[in-house]
């Protein structure tokens, strides 16, 4: 079977997991500090430029496994048999929705490699989780079975734990605890949705196109095998769950459980556990102590790559799979980001540690991404207006993306503070600017960056979503728009607390030397590409795009065709208004012009 | 080469070049020459080669369209490369509709129009709004459509029809503006060069004081500075040839954020950062209405564009229109007279859409034109109306934070702790007047139930800022309060319908303000303090100080000789007084606001000169002060003569060629310059057209009315603070609860920290302690219950299941203590037990065969 991406896209996901075994073994004597930091740092950077050689547009060079823009299918498919007997396979790909959050991945894993150097405890121990960790995380990004999916989130799971419970500050056992609980809980209840829809779901349900469209089949097993094999087929294929969940007919919808559709239950187990994953208020009070006792470089992953993997899930498998449930509880997702939005801001208003501030800061720009990703617009006043809600998933992707940058940056920012004077007090700084005016300057750009100014990346995705939910929703677009206010008082608050002013007051003032090489070799590329997505979106557009819009324009047309057909005619769908859906007037955008 | 093509290339490289400059300086500021001195060559040339580039742009457009107002020019359509095309305004659409149609009543209707502006202009009316009449006859097509090019150069974010891009949008509005701007902005940087000279080396810091004792000692920061001043530049440049209002608000942001480093330029001083924060914080607040006008506007229209942009069609080639804000609001085919658009319509109409699409859900096409056949209906029945007025409401909040209107003018004030030159770029000439302009770009699109709210405010903020400035002593924050009077007076004016008078008084402002400030600056660098109480006889020592601020002073408070010549302000402050006559005559209810632009007018000049006669008439009052005065350097006083220059002859008009006025008269939307236009809720509202302020009777009336205001103003302060007939000891005593009252600015600060700051950092530690003791409680408490239920757990295990294994174990051993007694070392009685064992055994199994097998 010739899959050319095999081997690249492997290659990508299991070489950090290998290095690491390779550290773990007792080949490099353990005082051997610097060695084993060089080789997670060539490792992370060896992954990262693969993933941009990857990542860069081609499509026919490297034997067909450079990405093709403007593809909006799932590219260099990976397919393998694994735990036949459950339909388990090894199935990876690409699209325009995880190729960015992929090289984001990477380049920040290589980043924080780079800011792990004033890591002195168990080194070995310590890159060798964290190397595990990025392969956790790539390939939960790239997984397109559910349950390989599940077993690469677990993966993830568990180097956090000791990352943040070995290497963090005073209350790290703590935190860790918090943080793995909080996190096992989203787990089991992924994993009671993932059986649910396993459960459900059949393969035979799908034209033997679709089969085709979302690599069900394999030379192994065509179409005419799956039809002839008795009983349901079962399938933890991501996007022939999707496949069946949009179906007219689709037993997701059907099932009932309690009063409710089984989709809709896999939808809110589902959304909660990536919500506690985004973090969604109320779930989010893991954050803030994880990220005050992680040290620098786990804070950063954590808030650059961990978070988005919330977003991603929402975006990749709740709305796909159980659209119906989507729909209906778009309101909840919507009004979950809203909270998280204002009350993220409001409480970092209140922080009086630096670091915690910033991890509130997180929390309400994670809110933006569920309001995007939420607002169904496809419905405005029964319009099929589906560019809005493209308009707002993919602000939702932009602001992922962006606050991947940002965030890693203020946490690095406050990092490198940190590893001076050791004190993270907002009220005992002052006078940095003068005393570090290289770090303050980069510090200051990337906290506008957060404070989405025009220019720098946060604005694009900030702007996109709200202007989108004024179709959804009028309240939430203005309390939206409300939280504008406070983000320019948080940040402008800790700016001129921490670096203006005429004198620092707080301890250890001695060691405020200079920002030193390393870390300017991190800040920078951080700030650069805070500035170049501010002034170049369409860089990221060009990938994000085409895989949102149709999944937006798919869905929206879903709506009319499945959802209001069903609530129109009493539950009788006609047959051929499925099919009409592409060349439907209504869809065509120049008629609802006003 | 065509003008729509040079326009938008000159203008674009004025708009760029300060950003260059800005990249250049904030890599190399601090080597460029000993302590970074060049950078101010660096900036100073950017931005003069900006104003060359504005300047012949302005001249190039003069060359073709005449400085006359009301030519009718003709529009051409460009294809670029792109695809793109310029269009120019909405005209050639309409234009192409009327010739097509030969539509004879559309010109007919206007011709009134121009022949009752031929008669307003009237041989003594010299300085007046100029209108040429023989140009607008020359061409005769239809009504006025202003001439305008526009288009785009970048594409930010696409998704299906919905685009937000960065353009340009050029009229004579854009020029004028670019032109002002980077003139000032030239003459400022200047100055600046001279002004902040100190910052070339070491600086004392006197107002910082160490924890340790004695001052802050520094590096200069001379390249920062104008670092900053050129970013600055740059996005004041790019709000005003934004094409398009997501490109007004990414530069609007920008100017913030410049405004926010410039005022915050000495941040060790607590009262700077403050300052900053407080200015960005609350033009934050406005931008939070501004974002809701703009969803308001991007949810219902899905465009941002001003203009209409034509893209080629790729099925067949043929140019297809995608109509911008303007043409949107106020059509074409309805001669330009504000509608409320079909999106707005739909967006309010959404339940009986829906009713309509599920009837006809089988042939969507049907159900289409149902619906379009009941949106006149809808509109007619006030349907949408109010998106429109909350769109215009909502981005006028940000003119509000920008352009320091009441209730956000607070800012303004705090913000004099800037250095002196910022004050007078951003805080007088140019950002604070981006609010204004927008509302002069967005006058199309603004209901007449928002000018009034503009009207209103505007009002509202001209009477509580003179008030406040009479009593200041702090000779900048005078200035400040002047500047939200000044464009109190501005919003007044457009909110009335005054279009031309309104920005004609932003442009004349914007000289004699920029001014003004330098002229201060120049007292401050003289004499080390803001204190006006401190200073005094200054004249003698700094002249030309004395003479230019004395020229500010009688450019602001309209001086002149009634109907024949004055100052610039003279021209530009009749218009509006004349424009807000003619709004009361019309709308009889709303007298105050005429009343209160004519009381403004006095307090205007009173506190003016009583600033000019406290600062440089009489006799020093401290000699400390007055012994180390000195007049300015050169390179400081050059510009005060050159910005002299312009508050003397802005407002004049040449040889009946049209100055500025004719200018802006090109510019303006059309629509507005024909009949009254009348309130979409409230029908009685009438909004006047601005050239029936220009008929004889009213603007004789309104100039006398500013004359007589003016002089009695300027009365009032020259026998309180020259002649000093009364003391003004006394006056303060008699009036002291009033003048405390106003000497804390009406106690905005107080009362918005009561009612905003105390609430939120309350919400916030509520939030926050929330999280603390609520939900972190919870779920600690949850996993305390989990740990006992552990505990629990293993008490269980210890006790109940150990307990009976140990129990268990414990017979057993018992059991086989107790055997022991049988184990005797008997033979006899061994085998008297097996015969026993052997016994039972046998009856036990043949018990069970019975019950079980055989049974």
């Amino acid at each position: 079977m010739n899959q050319p991406a095999l081997l690249p896209f492997s290659l990508l996901v299991f070489l950090p997991a290998c290095v690491a075994l390779v550290i773990a073994l007792p080949i490099i004597p353990r005082q051997r500090e610097d060695l084993v930091r060089w080789i997670a740092l060539t490792t992370t950077a060896i992954v990262f430029m693969l993933s941009v050689w990857l990542a860069l547009p081609g499509g026919v060079t490297a034997g067909g496994v450079g990405f093709m823009l403007g593809e909006p299918d799932m590219q260099s498919v990976i397919k393998l048999p694994w735990i036949q007997s459950f339909g388990i396979e090894y199935l990876l790909g690409v699209d325009g929705i995880s190729m960015p959050l992929v090289v984001l991945t990477t380049f920040l894993s290589m980043l924080s490699a780079a800011a792990s150097w004033p890591i002195t405890k168990h080194v070995k121990a310590y890159f060798v989780l964290f190397l595990l960790l990025e392969t956790g995380m790539l390939g939960v990004f790239m997984s397109l079975d559910f349950f390989l999916f599940y077993v690469f989130w677990e993966v993830m799971l568990l180097p956090m734990y000791f990352l943040i419970g070995i290497w963090g500050g005073p209350r790290r056992e703590y935190a860790a605890i918090k943080f793995f609980l909080y996190t096992l809980v989203g787990s089991v209840l992924m994993l009671l949705a993932i059986l649910m829809l396993y459960f459900t779901s059949d393969l035979k349900l799908l034209s033997d196109e679709q089969l085709v469209a979302v690599h069900a089949v394999s030379p192994f097993m065509d179409a005419a095998t799956i039809r002839s094999l008795p009983g349901p087929q079962h399938t933890f294929n991501l996007l022939a769950l999707a496949a069946i969940g949009q179906l007219p007919e689709s037993p997701f919808a059907a099932a009932q459980i309690l009063g409710l559709s089984l989709e809709t239950w896999a939808f809110l187990l589902l959304l909660i556990g990536f919500a506690i994953k985004v973090p969604i208020v109320p779930f989010h009070t893991w954050l803030p102590d994880a990220h005050v006792e992680a040290p620098t470089p786990i804070s950063m992953i954590l808030a650059g790559v961990l978070l988005k993997l919330g977003g991603y899930g929402i975006l990749r498998i709740c709305y796909p799979i159980c659209p119906g449930a989507g729909l209906s509880l778009a309101w909840l997702v919507c009004g979950i980001g809203v909270l998280s939005m204002l009350y993220g801001a409001f409480a970092a208003l209140a922080q009086k540690d630096f670091k915690r501030m910033v991890a509130y800061s997180s929390v309400s720009h994670m809110g933006y991404v569920m309001l995007g990703l939420g607002v169904w617009s496809a419905v405005a006043g029964q319009e099929y207006r589906w560019e809005y809600w493209a308009q707002g998933v993919n602000g939702a992707m932009f602001q992922m993306i962006a606050h991947g940058i940002s965030s890693a940056g203020m946490f690095f920012m406050v990092g490198v503070l940190y590893d001076r004077v050791h004190h993270r007090n907002l009220e005992e700084f002052g006078g940095i600017f003068n005393r570090m005016p290289v770090y303050s300057g980069l510090a200051v750009a990337i906290f506008f960056a957060g404070l989405g100014l025009p220019g720098m990346c946060g604005f694009i995705g900030e702007v996109l979503v709200t202007l989108s939910s004024w179709n959804y929703s009028r309240l939430f677009a203005s309390l939206s728009a409300f939280t504008v206010i406070l983000t320019a008082g948080y940040i402008l608050w800790a700016i001129q607390r921490v670096y203006l002013g005429a004198e620092y007051k707080g301890p250890h003032g001695e060691d405020l030397v200079p920002i030193t090489r390393r870390e300017l070799a991190i800040a920078t590329p951080l700030v650069a590409l805070a500035i170049l997505f501010g002034i170049y979106p369409q860089g990221l557009f060009n990938y994000i795009s085409p895989t949102v819009n149709k999944q937006c324009q798919t869905l929206a047309a879903w709506t009319r065709d499945v959802n209001d057909a069903v609530r129109l005619n009493g539950g009788i769908i006609e047959p051929q208004s499925a099919t009409q859906q592409k060349t439907s007037p209504i869809l065509d955008s120049a008629v609802l012009q006003p | 080469m065509e003008l729509e093509q040079t326009l938008p290339i000159l203008l674009g490289l004025a708009w760029i070049t300060p950003l260059f400059s800005f990249v250049a300086i904030l890599f190399f500021g601090p080597r460029m020459g000993t302590h970074g001195k060049n950078a101010a060559s660096v900036a100073t040339a950017a931005i003069v080669c900006s104003f060359v580039f504005s300047l012949s742009a302005l001249l190039m457009w003069i060359g073709v369209h005449g400085m006359s107002g009301g030519s009718h020019g003709s529009h051409h359509v460009l294809l670029t490369d792109s695809q793109t095309v310029l269009v120019a305004g909405s005209a050639q659409w309409n234009l192409a509709d009327h010739q097509a149609s030969g539509s004879e009543d559309a010109s007919e209707a206007v011709h009134p129009a121009h022949d009752a502006d031929a008669a307003g202009v009237q041989p003594e009316d010299a300085h007046n709004l100029h209108h040429s009449p023989d140009s607008s006859d020359s061409h005769g097509a239809g009504a006025h459509v202003p001439i305008s090019y526009s288009g785009d150069w970048y594409t930010l974010f696409k998704v299906g029809s919905l685009e937000l891009t960065i353009g340009w949008y050029i009229d004579a509005l854009t020029l004028l503006m670019f032109v002002v701007v980077s003139l000032i902005a030239s003459c400022i940087h200047i100055y600046a060069t001279g002004y902040m000279h100190d910052e070339l080396h070491e600086v004392i810091d006197h107002e910082v004081h160490l924890v340790a004792g004695g001052h802050l000692h520094r590096p200069g920061r001379f390249s920062r500075f104008f670092q900053s001043l050129s970013l600055f530049c740059f996005s004041m440049f790019g709000i005003v040839i934004a094409g398009n209002l997501a490109m007004i608000f990414i530069f609007w942001e920008l100017v913030g954020i410049c405004s926010w480093f410039l005022i915050g330029f000495y941040y060790e001083r607590k009262t700077a950062s403050n300052a900053a924060n407080k200015a960005f914080i609350l033009n934050r607040v406005g931008d939070f209405g501004m974002l809701i006008g703009l969803m308001a506007l991007w949810g219902a229209l899905g465009t941002f564009r001003f203009a209409d942009s034509v893209t080629m069609s790729l099925d067949d080639g043929k140019p297809v229109v995608a109509k911008g804000l303007f043409n949107l609001v106020r059509p074409a085919e309805n001669d330009h007279q504000l509608i409320v658009p079909d999106g707005m319509v739909k967006a309010s109409a959404s339940g009986e859409i829906a009713g309509i699409m599920i009837e006809h859900a089988t042939r969507p096409r049907d159900g289409e034109s149902e619906l379009k056949s009941r949106i006149s209906q809808w509109r007619s029945d006030g349907l949408g109306s109010w998106l429109l007025i909350v769109a215009g409401l909502g981005i006028f909040c940000g003119c509000v934070g920008k352009s320091a209107q009441v209730p956000l003018h607070v800012w303004l004030p705090d913000a004099m702790e800037g250095p002196t030159p910022v004050s007078a770029l951003v805080h007088s000439a140019t950002m604070v007047a981006a609010g204004v302009y927008l509302v002069g770009r967005l006058y199309p699109i603004l209901a007449p139930e928002v000018l009034l709210v503009i009207a209103y405010i505007g009002m509202i903020t001209l009477v509580i800022a003179a008030t406040i400035a009479m009593v200041a002593t702090d000779i900048k924050r005078v200035l400040a309060y002047s500047t939200i009077s000044q464009l109190g007076y501005m919003m007044l004016a457009l909110g009335v319908g005054g279009w031309v008078a309104g920005l004609f008084h932003l442009i004349t402002h914007a000289f004699f303000k920029s001014l003004l400030f330098l002229c201060s600056g120049s007292v401050i660098h003289a004499c080390h303090t803001n204190d006006m109480r401190r200073m005094g006889g200054l004249a003698k020592v700094m002249p030309w100080t004395a003479g230019a601020m004395l020229i500010g002073c009688l450019a602001i408070i309209g001086a002149g000789i009634p109907f024949v010549i004055g100052f610039s302000g003279y021209y530009s402050k009749d218009a509006i007084l004349a424009q807000s006559l003619s709004f009361v005559q019309n709308n009889p209810s709303h007298q105050i606001l005429f009343l209160a632009a004519a009381a403004g007018a006095s307090l205007t000049a009173f506190y003016m000169f009583r600033l000019w006669y406290m600062t440089f008439a009489g006799e020093p009052r401290d000699h400390h002060v007055a012994e180390h005065a000195h007049e300015s350097p050169l390179i400081m006083v050059a510009p005060l003569v050159v910005l002299s220059f312009f508050a003397v002859v802005a407002g004049w008009s040449f040889s009946g060629e049209g100055g500025l006025t004719g200018l802006l008269e090109q510019a303006r939307p059309a629509g507005t310059s024909e009949g009254a236009s009348h309130g979409l809720l409230q029908v009685s509202l009438m909004i006047p057209a601005e050239h029936e302020s220009h008929q004889g009777a009213v603007h004789r009336s309104a100039t006398l009315v500013a004359f007589t205001t003016a002089a009695l103003g300027l009365l009032a302060a020259t026998s309180l603070y020259l002649w000093k007939f009364v003391s003004v000891e006394l006056l303060s005593r008699m009036f002291g609860p009033l003048v405390i009252f106003l000497s804390k600015s009406w106690y905005f600060d107080e009362l918005y920290s009561f009612l905003f700051m105390k609430p939120v950092l309350l919400v916030s530690s509520l939030a926050s302690g929330t999280d603390r003791h609520a939900i972190d409680r919870f779920v600690d408490g949850i996993a305390w219950c989990a740990r006992r239920l552990a505990v629990f757990d293993d008490w269980i295990d210890r006790f109940v299941v150990d307990g009976v294994v140990n129990a268990t174990a414990h017979a057993t051993w018992n059991i086989g203590l107790k055997m022991r007694d049988f184990q005797t070392g008997k033979v006899r009685q061994y085998v008297m037990f097996i015969v026993i064992g052997t016994i039972a055994l046998f009856v036990l199994a043949s018990m069970l065969w019975n019950s079980t097998i055989a049974g």
